[in-house]
């Protein structure tokens, strides 16, 4: 694939204070428990009252992440408008079922189910912005973002000028339980910044939304390239291994070169042994990112907010990563390695904008 | 320069066949597959017609290879028995060959079979067997499911833009076969029926309670379906090297928003028109070199009039024939981009044009008029295939005649 990728905006509401502000100045917010939940800006700055009122979360925090993300960069109509979600509205998803049954399948309200179509965010931002080009949303679980972000990069060597691409997802109480039984959260519960000397099955649940305006150019304001991209399905810890290497090698880079690397690693025993892929490389200093987003599909699309904006303010925001001893010498290059537990694994570089 | 983008292989599963061939019998046949569901349990299995594939989920198993082996949900079994064909044709044996990428489709993933079992696995005070359907909640099981049985590692995805969604995932497929990042993609979606689409459809009054009678003035809205298909997409070079059959080529694509409203098209088709537009455009084609056009053709009242309205405006009074094969199958959803992209390619391989079942009177807001018979022999070299979903999602695919 030809030409670059920049990131010249972005917006990201998640369980930090992630979406106003300084954007790293914040202090960490710390969950008692084992469910993350978004720190939720007030929406009417973004959305009509009239449309709030049906909408519900997840839509409104897509919508409201994806104006806010298009704002900052300066662009009202992007050129394609590109997402990925594990899980949709769940929430009308959960109650478009119950009224199915409440209603023995009579009289129903349609907008539970129109607002479950996992392309519904899309929808709205391409018709509150007028945007009548390409759209396309992803549903892969680990890979729901990556392959939107894919698809954007595939778009912007196709001649593309802009494009939006992101990611949501929520969490409910009741989908909380259910994926419990199949053992994707811790038993014991803990505190959210002590995540990491918890390691045993399972992990904490997160949520988020994240945007980001793709440019092929660089300009004063952007915030970071995104130089690779790579996913990988169910591999093996060794071919994991050399996945790696050759991804760094085809991207010029040597592993001493990578300054920073925001590791996906969860506590989970189950699947925490792929992470040691990044200890075989002697990759430099080494930050574990979810104890501030907790664990979701498309976490990696806070991963790469968090990336970005540490590349640009050229520091890493120390009150969110206790465990940082001192500040990278110098934040040049950042890997991303994260995977969802242990199926869909994906490698983001991302370079200083120099 | 990109390379070309060539369909190598195809398979399906419908309510008109097992298979690509038992599907072009029953459309020879004007053997329409709608009837009342033996499979769903609903309030509506004597009232709505539906497309369903005459087989339990059991016997689906079965024909797919997998039976005794838990957590096939009826999505996954549909895929699957597309996808083993679908590999056959294009004459893969060995996925270790070549890298295959995977870009499935899907609506509402393993729904048919979680929305089942859905209160027992929220309620903490029950246990079961149930617990196995968790994983297939989402879309991507089924895509998994399909991709760990045949041993596809190369790049997998799974696309969902409602009744888009399959036409593009073999957009995303040709355009990562053109970036050079894959050499072979295979791309498709699948659909069950489920109680949760049909109270969907049927909440929007978007449900006709007669078969569908796509293009008609009399036409009250669509009829569900449920099946899977699934192309074989190979670069050119790959194709030369391993000496392949081309079937048809991938020649252009359009995927373009309406930002008009959430569930309903412009009244003038808009979205229809620039998507088909710019399909035509992106192969070289021009409205005369167009012999047929496979429409979305649902049946509801607004898609046919806006439809209608982008043919029109399109090719003006040389539309070329047309016709929605819907009646035949329903609306498969997350699989009608596929199914209809299989249509046109037999389309043009047997020189064939489908027949619009159940049309007979002209809407009073067009002067066109769908094809009512089958014709055989009839010269077709570039077909268009039009998948239009909610989110104002408007795809349209230009499949056309390989002559070297």
């Amino acid at each position: 694939m030809k030409g670059k990728c920049y990131i010249q905006g972005m917006a990201a509401i998640s369980p930090q204070h992630t979406f106003e502000g300084d954007l790293l100045s914040q202090p960490m917010a710390v969950t008692q428990g084992n469910m993350l939940s978004c720190v939720e800006p007030d929406y009417r700055a973004f959305i009509a009252p009239n449309s709030l009122r049906r909408m519900t979360r997840v839509l409104k925090m897509g919508l409201a992440a994806s104006l806010k993300c298009l704002q900052e960069s300066g662009v009202a109509v992007p050129g394609a408008i590109v997402t990925g979600t594990g899980k949709g509205s769940l929430q009308d998803t959960e109650r478009f079922i119950k009224e199915i049954r409440d209603f023995e399948e009579r009289a129903l309200n349609p907008t539970p189910f129109i607002q479950s179509t996992y392309n519904a965010v899309n929808g709205l931002i391409a018709l509150q912005q007028k945007c009548t080009q390409y759209n396309n949303t992803f549903v892969h679980r680990g890979f729901s973002f990556e392959h939107a972000l894919l698809d954007s990069m595939l778009l912007l060597s196709e001649g593309k000028p802009d494009v939006l691409a992101g990611a949501f997802d929520e969490i409910t109480t009741e989908h909380f339980f259910i994926k419990s039984r199949i053992g994707h959260w811790k038993q014991e519960t803990i505190a959210s910044d002590t995540l990491y000397e918890h390691v045993s099955p399972g992990t904490i649940s997160g949520e988020g939304a994240a945007f980001f305006l793709l440019t092929p150019t660089a300009t004063a304001q952007s915030y970071a390239q995104l130089g690779g991209l790579q996913m990988l399905y169910k591999p093996s810890p060794e071919k994991l291994h050399t996945a790696l290497g050759q991804f760094l090698a085809q991207h010029g880079v040597q592993p001493e070169d990578i300054d920073l690397v925001l590791s996906g690693a969860n506590a989970d025993s189950n699947h925490l042994h792929y992470y040691d892929v990044l200890n075989s490389y002697a990759l430099n200093t080494q930050l574990p990112f979810k104890h501030l987003c907790g664990d979701y599909e498309t976490a990696g699309a806070f991963a790469l907010w968090l990336g970005a904006a540490i590349l640009k303010q050229q520091q890493v925001p120390a009150q969110w990563f206790p465990m940082l001893k001192e500040q990278p010498r110098k934040l040049q290059h950042i890997l991303i390695y994260n995977h969802f537990f242990g199926e869909q694994h994906s490698f983001m570089l991302l370079h200083k904008v120099s | 320069m990109a390379e070309r983008v060539f369909i190598t292989g195809v398979g399906m599963i419908t309510a008109i066949g097992d298979d690509v061939a038992g599907n072009l019998r029953s459309l020879r046949a004007q053997q329409s597959g709608l009837d009342y569901t033996r499979q769903l349990t609903t309030i509506y299995k004597d009232v709505l017609p539906v497309a369903e594939v005459k087989h339990t989920t059991q016997e689906l198993s079965e024909m797919a290879g997998v039976a005794g082996k838990e957590g096939y949900t009826r999505t996954a079994l549909l895929g699957l028995i597309a996808m083993q064909e679908a590999l056959r044709h294009a004459g893969i044996t060995d996925m270790q060959d070549e890298p295959a990428g995977f870009i499935n489709a899907s609506t509402v993933g393993g729904m048919c079979d979680t929305e089942n079992v859905y209160f027992d696995i929220a309620d903490p005070a029950k246990t079961g067997d149930f617990i196995r359907f968790i994983d297939t909640l989402d879309c991507a099981d089924c895509t998994q499911r399909i991709a760990d049985t045949v041993g596809i590692e190369g790049q997998i995805a799974t696309i969902s833009t409602a009744c888009s969604s399959s036409a593009n995932a073999l957009m995303y497929g040709a355009r990562l076969i053109k970036a050079g990042v894959a050499r072979r993609v295979i791309c498709g979606g699948t659909e069950a029926l489920t109680r949760f689409t049909l109270n969907g459809f049927n909440s929007l009054k978007n449900i006709d309670k007669r078969p569908c009678m796509p293009f008609d003035q009399d036409r009250n809205g669509l009829n569900l379906g449920e099946g899977a298909a699934y192309l074989v997409l190979e670069s050119e070079s790959l194709v030369k090297e391993r000496n392949a059959t081309i079937l048809a080529a991938l020649d252009g694509y359009a995927n373009t928003n309406e930002a008009f409203h959430p569930t309903a098209p412009s009244p003038e088709g808009d979205g229809a028109y620039a998507a088909m537009k710019s399909a035509m455009e992106m192969g070289g084609c021009v409205p005369a070199d167009i012999q047929y056009v496979n429409v979305h053709g649902t049946a509801t009242l607004s898609n046919d009039v806006a439809e209608g309205m982008a043919l029109q405006r399109l090719f003006g009074e040389q539309t070329p024939k047309f016709s929605s094969t819907k009646p035949f199958t329903g609306h498969t959803l997350a699989a009608a981009g596929g199914i209809e992209a299989i249509y046109s390619v037999l389309a043009i391989q047997h020189q064939l044009i489908f027949p619009n079942l159940h049309f007979k009177d002209k809407m009073e807001e067009l002067y066109i008029t769908p094809e009512t018979s089958l014709l055989e022999d009839y010269p077709v070299r570039h077909v268009l295939s039009n998948s239009f979903g909610f989110g104002g999602n408007n795809a349209s695919l230009l499949i056309s005649k390989y002559e070297g």
